[in-house]
Parts: C-alpha cells; structure tokens; sequence
C-alpha cells in the first residue's frame, strides 16, 4: 500500500533532503530541519557550521520541498530569511539555479544540506530521513 | 553624552580587535582565511518610488504634480568568521521628502556572539548598533521586499517622526527557545537612541521652528517578545520601549533644559494561511515632556494606533492587499476637538483614518513592483517638514504610491 502510494505522486514531488556525505545524520526531526532551513540553527551536533543551499522562490521543486518537508509555504521562509538578513541578525541561504548544481554543490561543500528530486539523487549524497 | 563616546569606542576597539584576529596571519592560516570569505555575504537593494497626493504633501511636493522624492538603497554586508560569531552592517541612502533628505547612514552596524547554540535553546549578545525591535516591521522597515505595502501602516511606523523609533547604540542580549510548542524569542536591549535629526526635533518640540540647543541622546531601555509555532501560520508579539531623550538649552535660548519620554506599548498579531495572511497591530504610545520652562510641552499625552491588514496571494507572484489603518494622537481627544479649542490648530491634525488598497508582483525573486491607493480622513501622520503651514491641510486627503524595487 506505501509503495502505491508513493508511486502514485508524480515523480516531481518525489523530494528528499540531502547532506554532504560526511555529515552524521541520518534522520532529523521536522522541527529540526526547519530551524535549519529557517537559518536558526548554525552548527551540526559536531561543530560543522551548516551550510544551507535552496532553489530560487519560484523553482516548483522549492514549493514542493517547503510545503512537504518544512510544513511551511515559500513566501513564509524568504520572510523570515530577509528578517535575518536587513536586520543583521542571520545570514541567508545560499541559492543554486539547477538541481545538477544543488547536487554539486551539496557533494562537494562540507556541512552542507539541501534537497533534490528522488530521481535526480545520486551516491555523491546522503539522503536525510525525516521524522514528524 | 561622555558616557556614549566611552560606550562607543569600546564598541569600536571591540570590533576592531575581532577584526584584527580575523584578518591576523598567525591566528588564522590561508585555508581558514578561504573558510572566512566563504561565510561573507552581501546583499542590497534598490528602488524608486513614485507619490502622487491631493491636498497634502507627503514626502516631498507630492500634492498634484506628484513626486519622485522617494528612493531607498541600501547595501548589507555580513560576516561569520566562526559559527557563534557575526558582525554585520547596513548603509542607507533614503530620500523621502524634508525628513529624509539623503546622504549615507549607518542604519546598523553590530557585533553578535552567540554563546549557546542548540537545536532548543539560543543565547547571545549583540553590541553596537541594532534596528529597534519594534512590532513585525521596524527591523527592516526599510527595505520594501520586506513591507506589505509601499508605505508601511503609518500609524504605528510613522515616517512623520521616525528617527527616534529607528535604530539605537548599544548592547542587546537575546534568546531563543525552540519546542514543539512554538519557538519563543527574547530582546533586551540598553541603548542610547539616535536624536541629531530634524524630525527628532519635531517629535520633542511638536513644530518645525528650529531650536537653538542640543537634543542629548540619554539611557534607553527596549525589548520585545514574539511567539510563534513550529509552522510559522501564528505570530504574536509583545515590544515596548521607554526612550529618553534631554534638552540642553543654547545661548539666549528661549527654552530652559527639559527631558522627552517616549514610550511605546505595542500588540502584534498575525496568522499566515497558503494564500493570505491577516495581520494587526495595537500601540499605545505614551510620551512626558518635562521641563523646557514652558507650561505648553510640560505634560504628557497617551496616543493610540490600530491597524488591520490583508494580504490574498490570488496568483503565483502577485498579491493584493487591504488595509484600515487609525491613529489617535491623544487618546482622551480622539476627535481633536479640545486640541483645536486650545491651540486654534485644525482638529483632523489629531487622528487618522487610512483606507489603503494596493497590489504587488514580484516580476522575478530580485524585482518588484507594488502600487497602492490610500483614502484617509485626518492628517495625524502627515509631516510638519513637508507641511509647514498646518492650517491649510486638508481633512479629506488621497494617496497614490507606486515603486519599483531590485534585490540582490
């Protein structure tokens, strides 16, 4: 039943989260992953600072990862993001323009987390499962 | 005011010795050096506003030929050598009528250090100067990606006297718990607002004639409190400040040494669905004006602003907002009757209500356009700066705002 369900949602929102392959998660919590993507929380458990990369706002996939992985729509992270930002408070997350770069990007930076289309996912990454 | 030159170079020798650690070839070897630009960010903005008013002049000579005297840009710069470190600054060019008549300022320039950083708690100290966390808007109530609207409701974020409220030197400690139940957020600030400007001068002495002596930045005291759940859709906040500011008179002046209180009380409440957002805001703000050796600015007065806002997301990028927007400059004259018996001044200079309609699309994530049209009864916002002859404004007053922003 899982299974059909699964593949009964279009390919496209098929999103996982993903590490640099040398960080130590393999789960995170929902509320953890979003004081991460909300750039609250600065380091992983061992000190690695974290490095955010997303999609622009109007990439579907960044719709699609927010609502379903986040809990949270678009326009609410670019306002918390610009809150850090003009305010000098946070720094905001990088953005990539593809996901052949976020893929790049995330196998290659240290302490970096993204996410990509299951099937755009490869052995440079490490998928990060998400608990409620 | 000695007290703030010592508080403002240890700020700087602070700043400058982090600084020295960062860029000092022994304590930091090409990798980390690599390591250190890579956590250099640079953002800024830009835009140009158009205003077109009937009746009255807001921000600039906008009343029938219409202004172009509204232009904000500004560059944010921000760095973290080490996680738990950050320094950051923003430089604001801002032309908005007599008010904001340009240059380049300082809008913050701070040092953070976070000593705790878990996934449920946060504590740290910022030092410098820092945007007064004022309601939902006063933190970057300059940067128009970040409004709702062109012009933010002005009952609450004024543009009339904004100096005061803006931003403040001195040393902030904040906190951040972080649970199931919502994430609870912590600032206090002591700080020493910015008082050198025009508009302060109005605020204290309530008209536009200049005054022969110095406004004397004194301690002040800000915090707020914001609630909100995991999911972000409840947002409530609690801010209030007492601000100080004193009054040393010049020579044959005709006012004596006095002191201006101003304290703010402000309710924040906001609730974000997929397609639209409600959000209000409630103010009670109480200024005492002592001394001066004139009876007419020796007393206090509570005044009161409301607003309640709507936003509909009715297309990917483009959105419509509506908004009811009153201020009271005296809560027990709400009417401005007893105002206008006593000064012979125009009772609609006490209050205002603003009807506003506007619409904005965000052509791309770094380009935007916003357009709005404002119907407002009472002139309690309006700038005496632009508005110098307060008996010939107009009750009944209409509004055209357009702008164009660029990010990046």
């Amino acid at each position: 039943m899982l299974l059909f369900t699964d593949n009964a949602l279009s390919s496209d929102e098929a999103v996982e989260v993903i590490t640099h392959p040398s960080t130590d998660v393999s789960y995170l919590s929902k509320n953890l992953l979003r004081s991460v993507f909300s750039m609250r929380l600065r380091t992983w458990q061992d000190g690695v600072p974290i490095r955010v990369f997303v999609l622009p706002d109007d990439a579907p996939l960044h719709s699609i990862f927010a609502k379903k992985k986040l809990n949270v729509f678009p326009y609410q992270l670019r306002s918390a993001w610009d809150r850090l930002v003009y305010s000098g408070t946070g720094q905001a997350p990088l953005v990539v323009h593809s996901e052949e770069e976020m893929r790049e990007k995330i196998a290659t930076t240290p302490g970096s987390i993204g996410y990509l289309n299951e099937n755009k996912i490869d052995g440079s990454v490490q998928v990060v499962h998400i608990n409620e | 005011m000695n007290s703030k030159k010592l508080f403002t170079r240890s700020l700087s020798s602070i700043a400058g010795l982090c600084l020295a650690l960062i860029t000092c070839p022994g304590f930091a070897d090409e990798h980390s050096g690599v390591q250190i630009l890579k956590q250099l960010q640079v953002h800024g903005f830009l835009s140009q506003g158009y205003i077109k008013t009937t009746g009255n002049n807001f921000s600039g000579h906008s009343n029938n030929s219409g202004s172009l005297d509204f232009r904000e840009i500004g560059l944010t710069a921000s760095l973290r050598p080490l996680p738990g470190l950050q320094l950051a600054g923003q430089l604001l060019h801002r032309r908005a009528g007599k008010g904001s008549e340009g240059g380049i300022h300082i809008d913050f320039g701070f040092l953070d250090y976070n000593f705790i950083n878990t996934p449920t708690i946060e504590l740290g100290i910022r030092l410098g100067r820092m945007k007064n966390p004022f309601g939902f808007y006063n933190d970057t109530r300059d940067v128009p990606f970040t409004r709702p609207s062109v012009l933010l409701p002005q009952s609450i974020y004024f543009d009339r006297t904004r100096n005061l409220a803006l931003a403040s030197d001195g040393a902030q400690l904040y906190g951040e718990s972080r649970t199931n139940w919502g994430n609870i957020t912590v600032q206090l600030e002591a700080a020493f607002p910015q008082v050198d400007d025009k508009d302060t001068e109005v605020s204290v002495f309530g008209h536009t004639t200049p005054v022969s002596g110095d406004l004397k930045s004194r301690p002040s005291y800000i915090g707020r409190i914001l609630y909100e759940l995991p999911d972000g859709r409840l947002r409530l906040a609690i801010s209030s400040a007492q601000l100080n500011v004193g009054y040393n008179p010049g020579q044959n002046d005709i006012f004596e040494s006095g002191s201006f209180r101003f304290s703010p009380l402000i309710l924040s409440a906001q609730y974000n669905a997929e397609h639209w957002s409600i959000t209000s805001e409630y103010a009670l703000r109480y200024s005492r004006r002592h001394g001066f050796g004139n009876p007419r600015l020796d007393q206090s007065v509570t005044g009161e602003s409301l607003y309640l806002q709507g936003i509909y997301r009715f297309l990917p990028g483009w959105e419509a907002v509506l908004r009811y927007d009153i201020l009271f400059a005296n809560r027990k004259d709400r009417s401005g009757k007893k105002f206008a018996a006593t000064s012979g001044h125009p009772a609609h200079g006490q209050y205002a209500r603003d009807f506003t309609a506007g619409l904005r699309w965000n052509i791309t994530p770094s380009i935007m356009l916003s357009t709005e049209y404002h119907r407002v009864n009472g002139t309690a916002w309006l700038s005496p700066l632009d508005n110098p002859d307060i008996s010939s404004t107009e009750k009944n007053w209409n509004l055209f705002a357009a702008q164009i922003s660029y990010r990046f």
